[in-house]
């Protein structure tokens, strides 16, 4: 963690009072690392135990969802300097011990992300949506819906970028992003631990897994033969 | 007797006369309310000489006048909603956008007299105890 390549941890929070203070508290003390809690408009005490924890916080005043969060760390994290950021849940699901895993590639260069994959804990459903996005864009990842990534600075820019602000998941769309820009992407396989309470934000209900698939599928064709496009804006 | 003509003036009349009242009470920002003069002044003609149409579905060999007006009319509404959709998309990003730069900001000067104050109105968090 040498001040060559500052490090962040990105967690977003959307009443995560009962996990989000021992995630906080675990980055801080297995690494020493600075933790940002991006609160999604919170209604329960999680700004509270997050600061107490030892977290910057950034309170949105609307609703963004999962991506709408994250994004806002990376800006953060881009007008503060860092060069790498970790994202990871605030439900506790994703084990802090393996950010050290999943900075290897980074360290190294033979990656600009690096994603936490957990291809065996999967149900079925997630796995026959995983398989059919694989195959929709020609992604060669396991685990596509992963919140657990290390950004470099490159990706960090990449997904501040407007062209990501309509974005609803840190998923296949912030996928193809970075792989129109030629970032290369490495999966890292990492254990995950059984959510400790909340739902996933994603597989939640029926409903709601049918307009993610369908949205999440139109977003996919629409960016067949897409070519890059200048470079972002930094705003 | 009210005549067809008479009608339709009527409605034309109605109709320019309220979206021009709009535009002058400055109800609709610059560019939409261009486009709904040009409606108002449509609907006027169209109103004050209603046989136009006629004219223009014999010239475009259109037998049923009135199917044209109102193919037309679906047209335009498609087109508006379209650009409402585009419009909105437009705005949706830049909320997001100004959002996410508030919550920076915020981050960076967090409101005096403690953190908590920086947390939601309490009309939004009934079950806050502390």
């Amino acid at each position: 963690m040498g001040n060559l390549n500052p490090t962040v941890v990105l967690i977003p929070a959307h009443n995560e009072e009962a996990t989000v203070g021992d995630v906080v508290a675990r980055v801080r003390r297995l690494w020493n690392l600075p933790v940002v809690v991006i609160d999604d408009c919170s209604t329960d005490r999680t700004v509270r135990i997050a600061r107490g924890a030892g977290a910057t916080v950034l309170p949105l005043t609307i609703q963004l969802g999962a991506w709408g969060a994250i994004q806002t760390g990376l800006r953060h994290a881009l007008r503060q300097g860092y060069r790498i950021a970790v994202t990871l849940d605030a439900d506790g699901q994703h084990d802090p011990e393996d950010i050290g895993t999943l900075l290897r590639p980074l360290a190294t260069a033979a990656a600009d992300v690096a994603i936490g994959a957990f291809p065996d804990r999967a149900s079925r459903a997630r796995r026959f949506a995983w398989s059919y996005f694989r195959g929709l864009t020609g992604l060669e990842l396991e685990d596509i819906t992963s919140g657990f990534r290390a950004y470099n600075r490159a990706a960090m820019i990449a997904l501040a970028s407007r062209e990501a602000s309509l974005l609803d998941y840190q998923d296949v769309g912030v996928l193809l992003i970075l792989r129109r820009k030629g970032l290369r992407i490495v999966e890292v396989p990492v254990a995950m631990r059984p959510r400790a309470a909340g739902a996933s934000r994603i597989f939640r209900s029926w409903w709601v897994v049918g307009k993610y698939m369908l949205q999440t599928s139109l977003l996919c064709i629409a960016r067949v033969g897409f070519n890059p496009l200048p470079p972002p804006a930094d705003d | 007797m009210i005549t067809y003509q008479l009608t339709s003036m009527a409605i034309g009349v109605l109709l320019a006369a309220a979206i021009l009242f709009l535009v002058r009470r400055d109800h609709l920002h610059g560019p939409y309310s261009l486009w709904w003069i040009g409606v108002a002044a449509t609907v006027a003609l169209l109103g004050f000489f209603p046989r136009l149409f006629d004219l223009l579905a014999s010239k475009l060999g259109i037998s049923y006048p009135p199917i044209l007006a109102i193919v037309l009319g679906f047209s335009m509404l498609l087109v508006k909603i379209l650009t409402m959709d585009l419009e909105r998309s437009r705005q949706e990003r830049l909320i997001r956008r100004l959002a996410q730069r508030l919550a920076m900001l915020e981050a960076q000067a967090p409101a005096p007299n403690g953190a908590d104050a920086t947390e939601h109105d309490p009309s939004h968090s009934p079950s806050t105890a502390e």
